[in-house]
């Protein structure tokens, strides 16, 4: 049990960054429940990315946690009852800053990669 | 976060999971496949759901939160398996909790928060100190309060006046403490009544005589009304008098302490004085009002001068100085001492986590071992000294509670406010629950430290047998125990000085024999025998009946001259002698039957008889002391003496003609204490009662039987000469007189409290010599068997574990010697009457050195008595 735990930990480290700024960037289309995030990522990912529930869930509590974003019971589409979370003002800033964090790092790695492009 | 937050949060986490599975099932249907398919398909993919709750609650931070309920039930179980050590433990704190805080909140109560009424600390008394420096308080007449209410200093001011009242409705008068209140002073005092209303300026209106309408003490409402609930509007008859009643004031308004509290009219006769109630105005300083007071007081000396000293300096005090100044030191020098007893108390746990701590040595290397962070462990540690600490403030605040019911009975009555309210209340839980945390942390950290970091290699090598325990943990034993026994030489020492000055008191030559007789106090009621005859026959009358009574050996008037405290001091003046203004002496008025029923020898000269009495015969005696100060020829009889202040007052002090003028010295009476158990007799005189008598006088009665036994039948004597007089409550016998004397009371208190505190000291010092004793001997079983396989014989085994004691001991009783001899000073001025001296601190010391011997005989005999071949065979 412990190792399986300390798995999904170092997991939720190493994806820290990226699954928070990805499910900020989800939550700018509209409020939406775990299991939709998760659907949304994998989809719009092209199936590339497929989100752990032990990572997500620890996640989106620790940004409510930090009031990037907000949780309301909702009833879904299908008639269910399922916990929303929706971006609040100072998750917009925050996604604002995380994208360039994100295009910096990209282009930064980009450049290491290929320096003959540059 | 709380429990029931937590338990939400969890619900709300299980909800939102579930609501997950049940989304991805739903698409997995509409994706084709059957219900148990998709529903194990989304499970799968899901992963562990307890692992994901868990990881996902680990976010909310409360983690700390869910191991400090781990180390609790450890440490509870570990405290299970030892109950001998918990229990010593948790007694130490608790003795040591417990009288902490029983003396913190007598000291709350009487010094902290002692009154009720609004800005008390504002709220001030007139006082005065004369040319000889003796405090006065000055009463005001009605027009001169006029004055004081503008002075500009005053916020606001109210009077009061007090009287003796009686029952007139029972089979015999019941006293009855009147207290008259201006209109005014229940806005002054500021305090909401329990039942009804306090008095209105309607009460007592301008150019009218007050209505009769009364407010209820709380005392006596309970007493007398049994606290009725529905006593307002129901009416009371004091002295044929009926009264409304309108309110019931709260427990803790005992101005004056009244039982019924009734309207005042101010007069305008001068000779009428009141007493003034005073709050200053905020940002007044004393120096300020004292100096605006002085100049109003004395152009008031200027109309009234028998009612202010001839020359005197304003000190205008607060509420509480005077109770500050009386036992504010004692109970300060007491609350150090259970500080101590506190300090020795978490020595003992000390010592004992510190044994413990090398005994779970093992345990603790094995923790570390496995992965348990120094951190964790010195957590775990220290929950469990806070788990013996907060059991031992609950033992302790009920113990508190005892203790504190104890000291309030043996308060001395006058020396705190009555308006104190003594109990455990919030802010002295506070203190304990502080006082319960910070000996937690006392106590717990070093041997947490100590133990905490285990040095796992060698603790695992080492082998289990072990021969000797490490140097560094003897050493910190060596010096808790010192530091011990110092404190407790300390304690000892203070309960040795306060213990002989109070026995030195009880065994002081009173010079008058105070068994078998009572004085039964009678308060004369207002507008009652007015004239100077009338009052002599009605005192003679009394005295006669009373007298006249079969159980009655002998009976005697003693206006004021009731000892071991008594007389007014006066200035005197002998005749053909040049006067001296520090010339004193106490004045006692009495009947001449005085002296038998005290049993003071008359040493020269005769005693005034029946018809000098009735006719006020100015005729004095003086006591050994007047005569040897002022006629060290022996010539004092025939001589002649005068106090210019004796003069009476009508209505109220009622004197014979020319009362201030010349007194032939008829006799010499042997000395008797006059001023108290501590001071040196005072010179006195004693005249005929019937020279001046005010609207009181006690009745000295020397029984037969137990004097209070006859009380009754005596104030039915006093009912057949007027139906209305009531005996004063409160009526002691002399031995009752004697220990409610404020030095016996304080000293009594003092020193049964010190000496308790001392003996539970010495207790908690013993029971931590025996602890580390013991252990330090069944740590050293396998050395002892060793020695006595090469030869050793019992008796140097005894040696050897007498010695390792013998070096803390002595460390600790030179230490507190150093200690008691610095402090000498303080103890000195607070435990008045006596000091520290070489038999006391050689006493100390013996009873120390005894108690330890026997606390190291007990498990040195163990060691002494062991069977090598067990002995080494041992663990």
């Amino acid at each position: 049990m412990a190792e399986k735990r300390e798995r999904y930990q170092n997991r939720i480290e190493l994806l820290q960054g990226t699954l928070d700024l990805l499910i900020l960037q989800t939550l700018q289309w509209g409020p939406q429940h775990g299991y939709g995030i998760s659907v949304a990522i994998r989809n719009r990912s092209g199936e590339l990315l497929q989100v752990d529930t032990g990572s997500l869930y620890p996640a989106l509590h620790r940004l409510e946690k930090q009031k990037w974003i907000r949780a309301e019971w909702r009833i879904s589409e299908n008639k269910q009852r399922a916990k929303f979370y929706q971006l609040t003002a100072a998750g917009k800033k925050q996604l604002t800053r995380e994208r360039s964090k994100w295009s910096q790092l990209s282009d930064a790695i980009a450049g290491v990669l290929n320096p003959e492009q540059r | 976060m709380s429990f029931w937050r937590r338990k939400k949060r969890d619900a709300d986490l299980e909800e939102e999971l579930q609501s997950h599975l049940e989304m991805a099932a739903r698409d997995g249907m509409e994706g084709g496949k059957g219900k148990r398919e998709a529903e194990q398909a989304a499970r799968r993919e899901f992963g562990n759901v307890g692992l994901v709750k868990e990881v996902t609650r680990d976010v909310w931070g409360s983690r700390w939160l869910r191991d400090a309920a781990d180390d609790a039930r450890y440490g509870m179980r570990m405290l299970a398996k030892n109950p001998g050590f918990a229990i010593v433990a948790i007694l130490s704190l608790a003795l040591g909790i417990g009288a902490t805080t029983a003396m913190f909140s007598v000291v709350y109560a009487v010094l902290v928060n002692p009154y009720p009424y609004a800005n008390s600390d504002r709220m001030v008394h007139l006082v005065v100190h004369d040319a000889n420096g003796n405090r006065r308080y000055v009463n005001l007449n009605g027009p001169q309060l006029q004055q004081l209410r503008q002075a500009s200093s005053v916020e606001s001011s109210a009077a009061m006046d007090g009287w003796d009242l009686t029952t007139t409705e029972g089979d015999l008068p019941e006293n009855v403490q009147g207290v008259y209140l201006t209109s005014n002073a229940f806005v002054h005092f500021g305090v909401p009544t329990l039942l009804g209303r306090g008095l209105l300026p309607s009460d007592a209106p301008e150019g009218q005589d007050p209505e009769n309408v009364a407010v209820l003490g709380y005392q006596f409402w309970q007493r007398h009304y049994g606290g009725d609930p529905g006593i307002v509007g129901k009416n009371i008859q004091l002295v044929h008098k009926t009264y409304s009643i309108v309110g019931v004031v709260r427990p803790r308004f005992t101005w004056g302490d009244g039982e019924v509290y009734l309207p005042l009219k101010l007069t305008a006769d001068p000779v009428r004085t009141y007493f003034p109630m005073i709050r200053l105005k905020p940002g007044i300083t004393r120096a300020a009002a004292n100096a605006e007071f002085q100049s109003l007081l004395e152009q008031f000396a200027k109309q009234t001068p028998t009612h202010f000293p001839e020359h005197f300096r304003m000190a205008i005090e607060g509420l509480n100085d005077h109770f500050v100044t009386d036992i504010g030191g004692t109970l300060y020098l007491l609350l150090a001492a259970v500080a101590l007893l506190l300090l020795i108390g978490c020595g003992n746990v000390s010592i004992l986590l510190l044994a413990r701590g090398t005994a779970r040595q093992h345990e603790l290397a094995v923790r570390s071992a496995i992965g348990a962070e120094g951190s964790r462990l010195l957590r775990q540690l220290l929950t469990e000294s806070l788990m013996l600490s907060f059991t031992g403030a609950i033992i302790g605040v009920a113990l508190a509670n005892s203790l504190v019911k104890l000291i309030m009975n043996w308060l001395p009555e006058f020396s705190f406010p009555h308006e104190a309210a003594i109990s455990i209340n919030l802010p002295v839980l506070f203190f304990s629950v502080s006082l319960a945390l910070l000996t937690g942390i006392i106590f717990g950290i070093s041997p947490a430290l100590q133990s905490a970091r285990p040095d796992v290699a060698q603790v695992m090598q080492a082998n289990t047998r072990k021969i000797t325990t490490g140097v560094r943990g003897r050493r910190t034993h060596s010096v808790l125990i010192a530091g011990q026994i110092a404190l407790t030489l300390l304690l000892l020492a203070g309960a040795g000085v306060a213990m002989r000055g109070f026995v030195r008191m009880m065994r002081v030559n009173l010079g008058y024999d105070p068994h078998n007789t009572m004085s039964v106090g009678i308060p004369v009621h207002d507008n009652t025998y007015t004239t100077w005859e009338a009052r002599r026959a009605y005192f003679s009358q009394l005295l006669q009946k009373v007298g006249a009574m079969p159980e009655v050996d002998s009976a005697g008037l003693s206006t004021n001259a009731t000892p071991p405290s008594n007389g007014w001091e006066q200035r005197f003046e002998i005749s053909g002698k040049p006067v001296a203004e520090q010339q004193r002496a106490r004045v006692n008025f009495i009947s001449a039957g005085y002296f038998s029923v005290l049993r003071i020898p008359l040493l020269q000269g005769r005693i005034w008889d029946e018809s000098e009495t009735m006719h006020g015969s100015k005729l004095a005696l003086i006591n050994q002391t007047l005569a040897r100060q002022y006629f060290p020829n022996g010539d004092a009889i025939g001589s002649e003496i005068r106090v210019p202040e004796l003069k009476g007052e009508p209505p109220f002090q009622l004197a014979v003609a020319g009362s201030d003028g010349w007194f032939q010295v008829i006799g010499i009476v042997s000395d008797a204490r006059n001023d108290g158990l501590r001071n040196p007799t005072k010179p006195s005189m004693y005249v005929p009662y019937t020279i001046s008598m005010p609207v009181w006088t006690q009745i000295l009665v020397r029984t037969k039987v137990p004097p209070l036994r006859i009380l009754r039948a005596v104030r039915e004597q006093i009912h057949t000469v007027d139906p209305d007089q009531q005996a004063s409550r409160n009526v002691r016998d002399l031995d009752g007189w004697i220990t409610t004397q404020p030095e016996w009371e304080q000293g009594h208190l003092v020193a049964t409290l010190f000496a308790g505190f001392a003996i539970l000291a010495l207790a908690l010092a013993a029971t931590g010599l025996y602890s580390v004793i013991s252990f330090a001997v069944s740590q050293r079983t396998g050395e002892f068997g060793i020695r006595m396989a090469l030869g050793a014989r019992p008796k140097d085994v005894l040696l050897i574990v007498f010695r390792s004691a013998a070096k803390s001991v002595t460390g600790g009783v030179l230490a507190g010697v150093v200690v008691t001899i610095t402090l000498n000073r303080v103890l000195a001025r607070w435990i008045q009457g006596s000091s520290l001296d070489a038999m006391i601190l050689a006493g100390v010391i013996l009873l120390l050195v005894v108690t330890s011997a026997l606390s190291c005989f007990i498990p040195a005999r163990r060691a002494s008595s062991v069977d090598p071949t067990v002995a080494l065979r041992y663990e």
